[in-house]
């Protein structure tokens, strides 16, 4: 194991008009993360996944809890955790007026490696930021300035990388350009803890994952194993009367599931229900004005779980 | 420890040299009151000459520089926090209180660059300072500094937002101006404000510095100066080290 962390907890609280606000931003979570996994961290916008990935990285202090990383005591030797971390938050930490370069040879120093021209010579030609090493921060765009970030949390080789929602704001080609670099990480056995709020980058790129809301674990697992847990395929649906439509699809189904005006029918092998469920429906005399076949996704785990889907949260899927 | 300090510090420099057009920016601000100002000053001195009104406000403008010059460094933590670099650099092996120690450092090299440019032009002006009186006046400047730098940058950590910064800034920039005796000596001023003039800490490091560039080395403002400014300066560093420790844990 290279985090162990049993019940964190942190309570924000803030001061305003109204008087002291207290947020209870993590609320008992426990995580266990294998050496060489990439382990997401999934959940809506102010779910806790921050605020757990910043007291795992020693940057604020849980307020109960423990946690053992890369072998170390999280509380009790902060220091040594540190050795042993990269750390690239959300915000990234590319600083405007200062070459790729020089920051990550900063970095390196700080490290006390022994080469670190080599080390920023390699972990630049490893991120193929080798012809923008020296061009100042601000003017790199949003997927090279993310790589510039993962190139400074790597450049220490740390067996442990925090990357907080890496690739928020990159558009579709540089995601799947990070996540084949983020991949790679795997093969070189670097153990990852990512945290996300979209659901198809958890379901590509985590080993394990853990679905979070309100600061609380509600699902753990492989994504195979979650989505085998809320069955095979959804049917969704637009008809006039859920309610009859839901009475009607019962039988047929594991679950219905009403999300907002669409209804979800969770069926174990969608496309032989499919025309049992048609016909059902017209039997029954309900109107039917569109209908969709899909996989089931964690969302739908999400929406299992918490009754909300995670596109309703404000969070893009 | 001293290994991260010294490599705060080189970043530091490297960064605010590799544009050098802004320091140099931060230096011709004292040049101009200088050679446009003293001139002024001059019908206001008891000796009537360009000499006197120099001698007078040579250290009023060196001082500026030490204060005003470090007020405002804090501004480039506000936008490392912002970017997030600060919170790498909390989050590895660093000696925390490198990070703002590397930055303060910083500033007392670049101020004292500035102070001997700002001497150079004095000189050349027909300012006279002896040796002992201008190692004692960079010596003071480098305190004075240390508070500024220190006092911007927890006043950064705390505020966190540069228009919070500049306001504070603004507030207190004025009188502590005016109260120091920067432009017109304090011996000028209505007896009200000779009697509160002594609360601004500045007051005592202009006076000083008049005293040096007089050659007046037993006066007792000298040791005053450095020992209020020491005292601030060790004051603010630890508060600046003190707020790191705020965002991070």
């Amino acid at each position: 194991m290279i985090i162990e962390a049993h019940d964190l907890k942190k309570t924000f609280t803030t001061r305003s008009r109204k008087g002291p606000q207290t947020v209870e931003a993590v609320r008992g979570v426990d995580l266990q993360v294998e050496k060489g996994q990439i382990f997401g961290v999934l959940g809506p916008n102010g779910a806790g996944k921050t605020t757990t990935i910043r007291m795992l990285a020693t940057l604020i202090a849980p307020d109960a809890g423990t946690a053992l990383i890369a072998g170390h005591d999280l509380l009790k030797e902060p220091a040594a955790v540190r050795r042993q971390l990269g750390y690239v938050s959300q915000a990234g930490g590319v600083e405007d007026t200062t070459s790729a370069r020089a920051q990550i040879m900063m970095a390196a120093k700080i490290h006390a490696i022994p080469d670190p021209a080599r080390a920023t010579a390699e972990v630049l030609e490893r991120f193929d930021l080798t012809e923008i090493a020296d061009r100042p921060g601000r003017t790199l765009s949003g997927g090279q300035k993310r790589r510039v970030a993962i190139a400074i949390g790597l450049v220490h080789n740390p067996p442990l990388l925090f990357l907080d929602e890496p690739t928020t704001g990159l558009d579709p080609q540089n995601r799947a350009n990070l996540w084949e670099r983020i991949e790679q990480l795997r093969e070189a056995g670097t153990s990852v803890l990512l945290s996300t709020h979209y659901l198809d980058e958890a379901d590509v790129l985590c080993d394990r994952l853990m679905i979070v809301d309100h600061g609380q674990v509600v699902a753990e697992g492989t994504p195979a194993e979650l989505k085998r847990e809320v069955s095979g395929d959804v049917i969704t649906l637009r008809v006039d009367d859920h309610a009859r439509a839901a009475e009607t699809l019962g039988p047929l189904a594991r679950e219905t599931r009403l999300d907002d005006d669409l209804l979800r029918v969770y069926v174990d092998d969608g496309e032989h229900t499919l025309p049992a469920l048609l016909r059902a429906l017209e039997e029954q005399g309900v109107k039917l004005s569109s209908i969709a076949l899909d996989r089931s996704t964690l969302d739908d785990v999400f929406l299992a779980k918490t009754g909300r889907s995670l596109r309703d949260t404000g969070a893009a899927a | 420890m001293i290994r991260h300090t010294a490599l705060f510090t080189g970043y530091e420099l490297k960064k605010s040299f590799s544009n050098p057009v802004w320091p140099l920016f931060g230096i011709l601000q004292p040049v101009l009151y200088l050679v446009m100002f003293a001139p002024l000053l001059k019908t206001m001195t008891p000796g009537g000459s360009t000499e006197e009104a120099l001698r007078m406000f040579t250290p009023a403008a060196m001082m500026m520089i030490a204060v005003f010059g470090s007020l405002f460094s804090g501004f480039g933590l506000i936008a490392e926090l912002r970017n997030g670099s600060l919170e790498r650099y909390a989050v590895s092996p660093a000696w925390r209180p490198a990070i703002v120690l590397g930055r303060v450092a910083k500033d007392m090299i670049v101020l004292v660059c500035q102070a001997i440019l700002v001497l150079v032009v004095a000189i050349a002006m027909g300012v006279r300072i002896g040796a002992v009186e201008l190692v004692l006046v960079l010596l003071l400047m480098a305190a004075t500094g240390l508070f500024a730098s220190g006092l911007s940058q927890g006043l950064a950590l705390t505020v966190r937002d540069e228009n919070g910064m500049s306001q504070t800034l603004n507030l207190f920039m004025l009188p502590i101006m005016l109260l120091a005796g920067l432009f017109v000596p304090i011996s000028f001023a209505p007896d009200w404000m000779k009697a509160i003039a002594p609360i601004n800490p500045l007051y005592h490091a202009v006076e000083a510095g008049r005293a040096l560039f007089a050659g007046r080395l037993a006066d007792t403002s000298i040791p005053i100066a450095f020992a209020v400014f020491i005292g601030l300066a060790v004051l603010t560093t630890i508060w600046s080290m003190r707020s790191l420790r705020k965002i991070a844990g």
